[in-house]
């Protein structure tokens, strides 16, 4: 599904990601983690073209496709979805026109027709439901007054209905309690299918108790340290990242 | 007042008229509009609004529509001015009214309107002017009276074209006016609205959105004057710029020495999408009463870049993201028109506007 190679990226000249590799299985989900500044949110936003993040060596692979010759909403019509770590406020319009106009603009690059007011509104209610998002929250702006909880849980909601085959969840989990936590495993794991693979970058190994990885490797220092299953995230928990500090050192 | 009253004007007041140079202006206009884009539009969606139709500035009693509103509402005519008058206690609120200007081929090169409004106590209207593209260059002067507590909500769409138009407002105690301007280009436009707040407890609030791009020149300049004690004002403009276009809000809050208790607001914002459009705001305040609250403000910015970035990763393209934050710009002032049924005609304009 996903194949990085060598990947080299610098924000504003300074090289930040210094040679990743990684390759992500359809199906399968695979966690960085890393400790803060390493270059996590980096990554994510290299994989989304965002404006002011340069690769300067390596290549990314995307369904058989070069990933980095397209750009932002190329990227998300070709399936690659990432779950901000801070979702953006949109005063003024509503999170249902927002859900609206993204859905038809990917159903269009896919070759279907647009939903209408009602078709959408039914698909809406059903999968913010399953998210515990109230239809309140659907007719309110986009994020505006929405608690660090309910942010991450749109990001989910709108991860669901669009429906990309690369779901990219930059921590997610901050700023969660233990409820949001589970209502957001709960809405990942129902969208784990063998044509999904999804990026799971945390902080900390908590979210990997509910959704559990394939296989879980270590950003430091922009660089991909150690690799291995899910028994991995339990070490880091024990031990922390001071190790892989010193080994970058 | 004629166009060459305007200039004549312009040359008389030239600090009110610093960022828009008439004279020039006219001289490099040489745009023409599709006519064929307006009003049917609306007509084919099976309301019942009313409306009073002015073909190249003359009313057209058997083409308009007069649903409940008395087909003597209006008199006069293009020589010596239209008057709209109502009397004491009417009420014209569930049947809105729609003033729709359009002009045809056989236009003049230019239209000089005058209209005179008049409401009587306690008295309710609620008119839309519909001013469809036109070629021709159209001054408006609309002289504007609310006796005691009447109440007037006045909204105004301009599709294009060169429009001059000067709103002379008086409100009685107790009165409340209430203007949204939907300006959608300007070769140039000037839009100048001064109300004048003469009895306790007046009340006006002036909205507006300007939307411009290529080589448009709009021009909103208000001027509130605070009478009485007790009176409020509220103003909030949006403008958008695109291309080379330039947008000019001039606000002025005068609060005479009597008129203790005032309550002045008002607020321009502009959103820049080109960096070679311009936007010139000049709020001023004018106050010789003590006891008063007025503020006022002007800001000016770009997209957001974090915005674009988060619509874009959602599958939007550059034309929809941009269109949505446009949107998200202006919700505030649409949120003050009163009218449901304007609120989703400007919308429409707007959307229609940002594709
Ligand atoms: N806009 C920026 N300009 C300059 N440096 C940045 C910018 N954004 C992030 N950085 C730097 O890039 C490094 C990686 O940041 P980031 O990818 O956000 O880390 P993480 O998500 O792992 O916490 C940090 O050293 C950070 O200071
Ligand atoms: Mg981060």
């Amino acid at each position: 599904m996903l194949t990085i190679k060598n990947l080299h990226a610098s924000i504003g000249g300074k090289e930040i990601l210094k040679g990743i590799d990684l390759s992500i299985p359809a199906g399968q989900v695979h966690a960085i983690m890393g400790p803060n500044g390493s270059g996590k949110s980096t990554l994510s936003y290299i994989l989304s073209d965002r404006a002011g993040y340069d690769v300067t060596e390596g290549s990314v692979t995307f369904k058989g496709r070069d990933l980095l010759s397209l750009n932002t909403e190329e990227r998300a019509a070709a399936g690659v979805f990432l779950a901000m770590q801070y979702p953006v406020e949109i005063p003024g319009v509503s999170n249902m026109v927002f859900l609206k106009t993204a859905l038809n603009a990917i159903r269009a690059s896919r070759g279907q027709s647009p939903l209408d007011a009602m078709q959408t509104l039914k698909l809406l209610r059903g999968k913010a439901s399953a998210i515990g998002l109230s239809e309140d929250m659907l007719k309110r702006a986009v994020n505006v007054g929405f608690s660090g909880g309910e942010k991450k849980r749109n990001e989910i909601l709108q991860m669901a209905v669009l429906e990309p085959s690369l779901c990219i969840l930059d921590e997610t989990d901050s700023g969660l309690d233990i409820d949001a936590l589970k209502i957001v495993a709960d809405g990942v794991n129902a969208l784990r299918s063998p044509e999904r693979s999804m990026l799971v970058i945390t902080h900390y190994q908590r979210l990997l108790d509910y959704i559990k990885p394939d296989a879980v490797h270590v950003l430091a220092y922009g660089k991909i340290r150690r690799s291995g299953g899910a028994e991995l995230a339990h070490e880091l928990e024990e031990k922390g990242y001071t190790d892989f500090v010193n080994e970058a050192a | 007042m004629t166009l060459a009253a305007f200039i004549t004007r312009s040359r008389r007041e030239q600090e009110d008229w610093k960022y828009t140079d008439l004279e020039a202006l006219l001289a490099s206009t040489n745009k023409t509009f599709n006519l064929d884009t307006g009003f049917r539009r609306y007509d084919e969606d099976g309301d019942n609004r009313a409306y009073l139709l002015f073909l190249n500035g003359v009313w057209q009693s058997a083409r308009s529509r007069f649903g409940s509103v008395p087909s003597c509402i209006l008199m006069g005519d293009l020589e010596s001015g239209y008057q709209l008058t109502l009397g004491e206690q009417t009420c014209l609120v569930a049947q809105p009214i729609e003033m729709v200007f359009e002009t045809d081929s056989n236009a003049p090169a230019e239209i000089a309107l005058k209209l005179s409004i008049d409401i009587g106590k306690n008295g309710r209207l609620t008119l839309l002017e519909n001013h469809l593209p036109s070629n021709t260059i159209t001054t408006i002067e609309t002289d504007i009276t609310l006796q005691s507590r009447a109440k007037f909500v006045h909204g105004k769409i301009l599709a294009s074209g060169t429009h001059l138009a000067l709103h002379e407002v008086r409100v009685a105690s107790g009165g409340y006016y209430n203007n949204f301007s939907l300006l959608r280009g300007g070769h140039p436009a000037r839009n100048e609205i001064n109300v004048t707040l003469e009895g306790e407890e007046a009340q006006a609030a002036l909205n507006g959105i300007m939307l411009l791009r290529g080589s448009d020149h709009a021009d909103t300049t208000t001027r509130i004057t605070h009478q009485a004690p007790n009176c409020a004002s509220r103003q909030v403009y949006k403008t958008v710029l695109d291309g080379k276009a330039r947008g000019v809000f001039q606000g002025k809050i005068t609060v005479a020495p009597h008129a203790q208790k005032s309550d002045g607001y008002q607020m321009s914002r502009a959103l820049l999408l080109s960096d070679q459009a311009e936007m010139d705001a000049r709020p001023e305040l004018e106050i010789y009463a003590d006891d008063v609250k007025c503020s006022h403000g002007s800001a000016i910015g770009a997209l957001d870049e974090d915005a674009m970035f988060y619509l874009r990763a959602r599958g939007l393209n550059e034309t929809q993201a941009r269109a949505l934050l446009i949107e998200s710009f202006v919700a505030e002032t649409l949120d003050n028109v009163q009218v449901e049924a304007w609120r989703d005609i400007f919308r429409r304009e707007i959307g229609e506007w940002a594709q």
